[in-house]
């Protein structure tokens, strides 16, 4: 009597897929998308009901990644070569400040908004910020390489992905101390807090380790395809996504089992992805100069040409081209 | 479209469909990202090849100002140019500029500094990448004008650079045709610079592409001027070759500028009076201009110590 339970998944996905598309009879989602151009010193808005780009607003050096506010009214970008957070409106894009940090690659707020956790990839430092001021509360140098993070739920842990040495860290934020330092597998890139585990991925293999948080203990592997680089939760949580660099695949898996749903055809090196509000992946494509807009429900992809290696990608659904900052 | 679309489908294709699998077979994909910079010097580099092959070989065929009854010699340029712009050489020198700004600014804007960066200082220069590159160029070529003056000036390191000269079959290969040694002083003295006015390293890769075309152009073998303003704009091959002139080696040489003569009307060491001269280095053994490419390079160094031993 197992058989209607081997492809529960699938149903979940198909009838999460259905709802979602009957809920938006508009082609396109509406809204701007912000995309992070690494490799020309720029970022690219895309228009997300047009899907064309509206403006290239040029920073300093190499854009990577972002995060919002606590309060939401902020968008930090990071320029890892610049040195720099740019601090936009997240409606506007308009610039708000600028703030002096070194070397910020990936970055996120706490869950409680106490903290900033600031990667410097290239620097092998872990710093972490006052959540309200910006300002450096402790410094965490880390061999080798820090790439990726995500944080415990209740906001007492930041979990820290070091590439060049397979290696995951785990830092108390309440004692502000290494809590530990473990190998998890080859090349650890995307972290994701998952039901109670910390999810690794692993460029070098083909899936993701499933991780205690308490010990840094690998509890079991789960095949994605080979490179798998980032991992993300759909905003109704039900879904994983995990983009593998190398396969040059999407994969959706159950959140709750783990189990694989489906595997979608990304080329180009598929990188960070953000989801809009009718259902559609944007996934950014570093080798290919495109953003992808996925539609799980037919697997369709349109393609959106941004500038040289994209990488973070935020949307906005309730920003518009008419509104966009002169200034920018 | 943009212009750097082709190229940059084509390092992604490269990166992608060669690079990355290789790394993933070898257990190395925590090179990834710098492979994606090779991958962009490699095609960019590969293109500058392409390019001055298809301008230079015709014009070289067009209005040659020497013929060789054979072109041995220029085989180890060939070798010089796809080591220097394909191979490894942009890789190490990339990734090593990259690591060591990285760091330098990190640590600047650790201890209060704003860390050097033209943008930052002229901030009009944002969001204009053609006049921001113009700028980078005007200040890294007078300094390359002084690296190459300064080459000529010591005997220790004119020893080196004799490599350079020596060939008496001077064409568009001739570029890149360098001792290591000298390639690494040259690497020290552009970081210097480059990290003193916060170059980015790829972020002009098209405008670099035509920068080293012109470098190229200039050693070719082709009776080309560029007319009285032209010659005074920018480094023509008959320019470039006055400074290569047999009678010109090492401290008597003249027209030292890469790609602007500027420097050269400057500070007077402009000569616009020569013809096409034959060139070569008659101080140098025939080790330098005809060897192999390990042979010149040993040559090189040999010289290099003799000079410095007495």
């Amino acid at each position: 009597m197992s058989f209607p339970f081997r492809y529960f998944p699938v149903l979940t996905l198909l009838v999460a897929l259905a709802v979602g598309a009957a809920g938006s009879p508009a082609a396109h989602a509406h809204g701007l998308a912000l995309v992070m151009n690494s490799g020309e010193a720029s970022l690219s808005i895309v228009d997300m009901d047009t899907h064309r780009e509206v403006r290239r607003i040029p920073v300093l050096r190499e854009p990577h990644h972002w995060a919002l506010t606590p309060d939401r009214r902020g968008l930090l970008v990071g320029d890892t070569a610049g040195n720099v957070l740019f601090d936009l409106d997240p409606t506007t894009f308009a610039l708000r400040r600028q703030v002096s940090v070194a070397d910020p690659y990936q970055l996120g707020f706490s869950p409680d908004g106490k903290f900033l956790t600031v990667n410097g990839n290239g620097r092998n430092q872990v710093d972490i910020y006052d959540g309200a001021t910006l300002k450096l509360v402790k410094r965490f140098p880390l061999a080798r390489t820090p790439s990726h993070l995500d944080y415990a739920p209740d906001g007492s842990h930041v979990y820290v992905s070091l590439q060049d040495t397979d290696r995951l860290v785990s830092i108390d934020l309440r004692t502000l101390t290494v809590q530990w330092d473990e190998k998890v597998g080859r090349v650890p890139a995307g972290v994701l807090w998952l039901n109670g585990r910390v999810l690794v991925a692993l460029m070098n293999d083909e899936g993701f380790a499933v991780v205690d948080p308490a010990t840094g203990h690998v509890e079991r592997r789960v095949h994605t395809a080979a490179g798998a680089h980032q991992l993300f939760l759909s905003p109704d949580r039900k879904i994983l996504w995990v983009n593998n660099r190398v396969a040059g695949t999407t994969v959706a898996l159950d959140a709750a089992t783990l189990a694989e749903i489906r595997s979608y055809r990304v080329s180009g090196g598929p990188d960070d992805i953000a989801f809009a509000p009718d259902g559609k992946l944007w996934i950014t494509q570093r080798f290919v100069r495109t953003v992808a807009v996925l539609d799980p429900a037919t697997g369709q992809i349109e393609t959106i040409e941004v500038g040289r290696q994209p990488h973070g990608i935020f949307l906005n659904p309730n920003a518009d081209a008419a509104t966009l900052s002169a200034s920018n | 479209m943009s212009p750097t679309l082709p190229f940059d489908l084509a390092a992604g294709w490269l990166e992608e469909h060669v690079v990355i699998p290789v790394l993933y077979a070898l257990g190395l994909m925590n090179w990834e990202e710098v492979a994606l910079g090779w991958s962009l010097f490699a095609v960019y580099g590969a293109a500058q090849v392409v390019l001055t092959y298809a301008v230079c070989l015709p014009l070289e065929r067009w209005r040659p100002v020497e013929r060789w009854p054979d072109k041995k010699a220029v085989t180890v340029d060939i070798l010089y140019t796809l080591i220097s712009r394909v191979g490894l050489l942009p890789l190490i020198t990339f990734v090593l500029f990259y690591r060591i700004q990285v760091f330098m600014t990190g640590w600047l804007t650790d201890n209060g500094w704003v860390p050097p960066m033209l943008e930052r200082f002229v901030p009009f220069l944002l969001g204009k990448p053609a006049l921001t590159f113009f700028v980078y160029v005007v200040i890294l070529d007078f300094s390359e004008y002084w690296r190459h003056r300064l080459s000529h000036v010591f005997n220790w390191w004119y020893a080196l650079h004799s490599l350079h000269h020596a060939q008496r079959q001077m064409t568009f290969w001739s570029d890149d045709r360098n001792h290591l040694l000298d390639d690494t002083i040259g690497f020290i003295w552009f970081m210097a610079v480059g990290l003193a006015i916060g170059i980015p390293p790829m972020q002009f890769p098209l405008l670099v592409l035509l920068l080293r075309f012109i470098e190229s152009l200039s050693h070719a073998n082709t009776r080309l001027r560029f007319g009285w303003f032209g010659e005074r704009l920018l480094v023509s091959p008959r320019f470039h070759r006055a400074h290569h002139g047999l009678m010109a080696a090492g401290i008597a040489s003249v027209n030292f500028g890469a790609v602007l003569p500027w420097w050269d009307m400057l500070f007077r060491t402009a000569d616009f009076s020569h013809g096409y001269v034959p060139t070569g280095d008659p101080t140098a053994e025939e080790a330098l201009a005809t060897g192999s490419y390990a042979a010149q390079q040993f040559a090189g160094l040999r010289r290099m110590v003799r000079t410095v031993t007495g």
